[in-house]
């Protein structure tokens, strides 16, 4: 018996116990919400090009009533345009004052609509096949790989990638940013503020990656953009993607190095889920075999390679957990190569 | 009963983590032999074999029967998901509120509230047509309340003119008085339920069981638990056993990633039972919303600024697992608490006849992948912060989580039988807790004296309003007299009381605050004062 126990340990690697980084997506499903009175601008089985309008979406919707009188109602969801009479209704048919969308009929016969006097158009982040349409939103399955992240504010978004810091620990300099980034979705290393944030967006970059972001300053940022989504002033798209987490957080290695091939390229920020949408073809240059990350506490971001699993630990605090002993890179100014004893739990393999 | 091997595995697939542990037959008992746990998502293969290998590595003897290699071993699972998702609907803001307890308490997600008024025929609409709304519930009064009909047509309005632009089949659950309205919605879907009651509590009623089943047939329409049977429930039945077999009342609480469970059960069955999705351990809406991520900081003893710790908040909501050492224990032990305490509010049991509600237990087991990495004393002053209630009871961690997966067998007498070799090992002993308020400063010194079952003795002098910890090692069972002057309160007020207490990891903890805690409104000091209350209890910790 023991003989089979010990072939079954032989054949175990204490790595496995690791987790590993998510992969990237391989022709990734996104989704585009619609609000109940928007309107999709793509039919089902439809090809998309990036930057195509998928959708057109009621500014600041109201909810419109017009009495039905003796007419019967529409069906629900029937579209509506500004002033003019509800098609298929005997004249003279009742008319919503702005273009939207039926919602119901109350008891008492007035029909409900939901409307706006302007209207925007969100585009397609990436290249695909329109694969369900539905009155909550357009799905297209994307022809891209997808590197997700873990949150997304702004509207879908596409552009040329431009890699704006030298390493994922760095953080962008505010000068950094200016017109000559327009039309770009810059990589802005390990945190942006909500002033370099502020500052990109009325530079017309369309969307910026980071490690991490500070909630305040994405609190921040999310209120300025509804200010400016509340005034009548039209602004392109733009789309804040976060890859690893909140406070500062160098961006992951194999995104780090699939943004590096994709540099100069064309890319989009998809919200629904968070990620960032790189041609089909792109190739990370680096091989992380057997290497692993620390996803947590103070050598958070720093890479090596685990030497062995050390077993269960006590750990500052008094909590008990499984550890390994990991010899970490000296990569980075004052850092020097050095063993350290990281819970498993703390780390993460960067292959799978 | 099927027999079951002399050795097999039990694992518990949460949605953040996967605890596993090995059981094996020793001398014709069920023992556990080995646990661990990991993130979830990551294959659990590694983590069997690895506990073959320690156990086998600790004594091979304990192994030396078995001839199959350990992924063979057959696996008692049980398994969690993220609840699913429901938009109430009132007629009135009465039947609105009633609905949203019962449907909160049975394990749903809300995630919107519709009224009949025109200004949310937009937003309601759009709840309806979200497709990740798995249920709409309509509430009415029974008989309808006055104004409530209006509203309800307007509602039932709403409601049908969104299924008409949805294909995609959703449950619709009208309770009360909104079943006269059945007739208007399409009928594949439609469920009828009795009115929710005013002021809902966690006791069974046919409410909330239907509540529970149409969230089980909706895990089971997506196979989100691959077949196995769902953890929680599994948890609430494994509870009302192990009260049978210990002839107590056993009160289990569990903090997950996505929801909170509360059960009460004695020996004659289930008395309440609760699963919560708002007292999971990190709330979702902490990412978008400070004053959630501040109420879990209410309870945080970390010196920081407020933002670094609100986004220490948040990432412990993107990855729950992540920094388990120094603060980040302490950081996770702080939402634990602040899920109790949500959990805690939203618990309400029926009163009894003519007498109030009966809120005791026997014994307190917690389980859940909150408390996987935190010391076990620290535990123990988890749960007496925030789940207190004057009188005495002991306290145990189901360390392994075994709980769900035997609770997850079909056969109640497998599952006892498994529960009588097992629930030694499996529930670690916290201590004791005696809540006794209303002591007095003064002259005249009120007492506590412990008698062991040795017959050793100690004498404590009891302070009011402080914790104060008595070492009563695990295994060791006492009695513990309590004599004061002007009375105390332990659920009847006396001058002495002799209570019986066990001994654990906690020793025994008297509180004597005052009931219910009150904490310092400004931060720091509430900060200083949490700390000076568990600094203690942190013993040997590096803080």
């Amino acid at each position: 018996m023991s003989e089979v126990l010990a072939a079954a340990e032989r054949a175990w690697d204490p790595a496995d116990l690791v987790a590993a980084a998510a992969s990237p997506h391989s022709a990734p499903r996104l989704r585009i919400r619609m609000g109940v009175g928007d309107r999709p601008l793509v039919g089902l089985g439809e090809l998309v090009f990036a930057g195509d309008a998928v959708v057109q979406r009621l500014r600041d919707p109201v909810v419109e009533e017009v009495r039905l009188g003796r007419h019967p109602a529409p069906p629900a969801g029937t579209l509506v345009e500004a002033g003019v009479p509800l098609a298929g209704l005997r004249r003279p048919a009742p008319r919503f004052a702005a273009g939207g969308r039926t919602l119901h009929v109350t008891p008492g016969g007035v029909l409900r609509a939901v409307t706006a006097r302007h209207t925007e158009t969100v585009h397609a982040p990436a290249a695909g096949k329109v694969e369900a349409l539905g009155p909550a939103g357009v799905t297209i399955r994307a022809d891209a790989i997808g590197v997700g992240g873990v949150l997304a504010i702004g509207d879908p978004t596409f552009g040329r990638l431009v890699i704006a810091v030298r390493r994922p620990e760095d953080e962008l300099p505010l000068p950094e940013i200016n017109v000559g980034a327009a039309g770009a979705i810059l990589v802005a290393g390990a945190r942006i503020d909500v002033e370099a944030l502020t500052r990109a967006r009325a530079m017309g970059v369309r969307g910026v990656i980071v490690g991490g972001v500070v909630g305040r300053d994405l609190r921040s940022f999310a209120a300025s953009e509804a200010r400016q989504r509340a005034s009548f002033h039209t602004s392109q798209s733009f789309a804040l993607l976060v890859l690893d987490g909140f406070g500062k957080r160098p961006i992951p290695p194999l995104a780090w190095a699939l943004l590096l091939a994709a540099d100069g390229g064309d890319v989009g920020i998809s919200s629904d889920p968070p990620m960032v949408l790189l041609d089909a073809a792109t190739v990370a240059a680096t091989a992380f075999a057997d290497r692993v990350r620390v996803v947590a506490d103070e050598a958070l971001g720093r890479t090596g390679r685990v030497v062995e699993i050390v077993g269960r630990r006590r750990l500052p605090a008094g909590a008990m957990a499984m550890v390994a002993r990991v010899a970490l890179d000296g990569a980075g100014p004052g850092r020097s190569p050095e063993e350290r004893l990281i819970p498993l739990a703390d780390l993460e393999r960067l292959e799978p | 009963m099927t027999a079951f091997p002399p050795v097999f595995f039990t694992v518990d697939h949460g949605t953040a983590s996967t605890a596993a542990a090995l059981i094996v037959s020793v001398g014709g008992r069920f023992r556990l032999t080995g646990s661990g746990a990991q993130p979830a998502g990551v294959p659990v293969e590694p983590l069997l074999t690895g506990l073959a290998a320690e156990v086998r590595a600790l004594d091979a003897g304990l192994l030396a029967g078995v001839t199959s290699p350990p992924l063979e071993w057959r696996r008692i699972e049980s398994a969690t998901r993220t609840p699913p998702r429901a938009v109430v609907c009132g007629a009135s803001s009465a039947s609105a509120s009633a609905a949203e307890a019962a449907v909160a308490s049975s394990g749903w997600k809300i995630v919107g509230r519709v009224g009949p008024d025109r200004g949310q025929a937009g937003i309601g609409t759009q709840h309806c047509l979200d497709p990740d709304v798995e249920l709409i519930v309509v509430a009415a009064g029974d008989p309808l309340g006055k104004g409530e009909r209006e509203g309800l047509a307007n509602l039932v309005n709403l409601v049908a003119a969104a299924l008409d632009r949805r294909d995609d089949g959703v449950d619709v659950l009208l309770l009360g008085g909104a079943a006269t309205s059945a007739a208007a919605l399409p009928g594949e879907r439609v469920v009828l339920g009795p009115a929710a009651a005013t002021e809902p509590d966690a006791a069974p009623h046919p409410l909330l069981a239907l509540l529970q089943t149409l969230a089980a047939a909706h895990r089971d329409r997506i196979g989100g638990t691959s077949g196995r049977p769902d953890g929680r429930r599994a948890l609430i039945a494994a509870t009302r056993s192990l009260a049978i077999r210990l002839d107590r009342r056993v009160e289990l609480v569990d903090i997950g990633a996505s929801a909170g469970l509360r059960v009460l059960a004695d020996s004659f069955g289930l008395r309440g039972s609760m699963v919560w999705a708002d007292a999971a351990l990190v709330p979702p809406e902490v990412i978008d919303d400070d004053r959630s991520a501040d109420q879990v900081l209410e309870w945080s003893t970390i010196h920081a600024d407020q933002a670094s710790l609100r986004d220490r908040v948040r990432n412990l909501a993107l990855a729950p697992w992540r920094g388990v050492a120094g603060d980040g224990s302490r950081l996770r032990l702080a939402a634990a608490r602040s899920a109790l305490s949500r959990l805690d509010a939203a618990w309400h049991l029926p009163d009894e006849g003519d007498r109030p509600a009966d809120y005791g237990a026997d014994l307190l087991v917690a389980s859940g992948g909150a408390f996987a990495v935190a010391p076990a004393p620290a535990v123990a002053m988890a749960l007496l912060d925030t789940l207190r209630r004057p009188g005495s009871k002991a306290l145990a961690l189901d360390h392994a989580r075994i709980l769900g997966p035997l609770g997850g067998l079909d056969d109640e007498d497998e599952r006892g039988r498994l529960l009588d070799d097992l629930y030694e090992d499996a529930l670690v002993p916290l201590g004791s807790v005696i809540v006794a308020t209303g002591l007095r400063a003064g002259r005249h010194l009120d007492a506590l004296r412990l008698t062991t079952s040795d017959g050793a003795t100690s004498q404590l002098e009891l302070v009011p309003s402080a914790v104060q910890l008595v070492d009563l090692p695990p295994g060791v069972a006492a009695t513990a007299e309590l004599t004061t002057r002007d009375g105390a309160w332990l659920g009847v007020r006396a001058r002495h009381f002799a209570v019986a207490v066990v001994g654990g990891l906690g020793g025994l903890l008297v509180d004597t605050r005052e009931f219910p805690l009150r904490l310092p409104e400004r931060p720091e000091r509430r900060r200083d004062l949490l700390d000076a209350w568990q600094r203690p209890l942190w013993a040997g910790a590096d803080l």
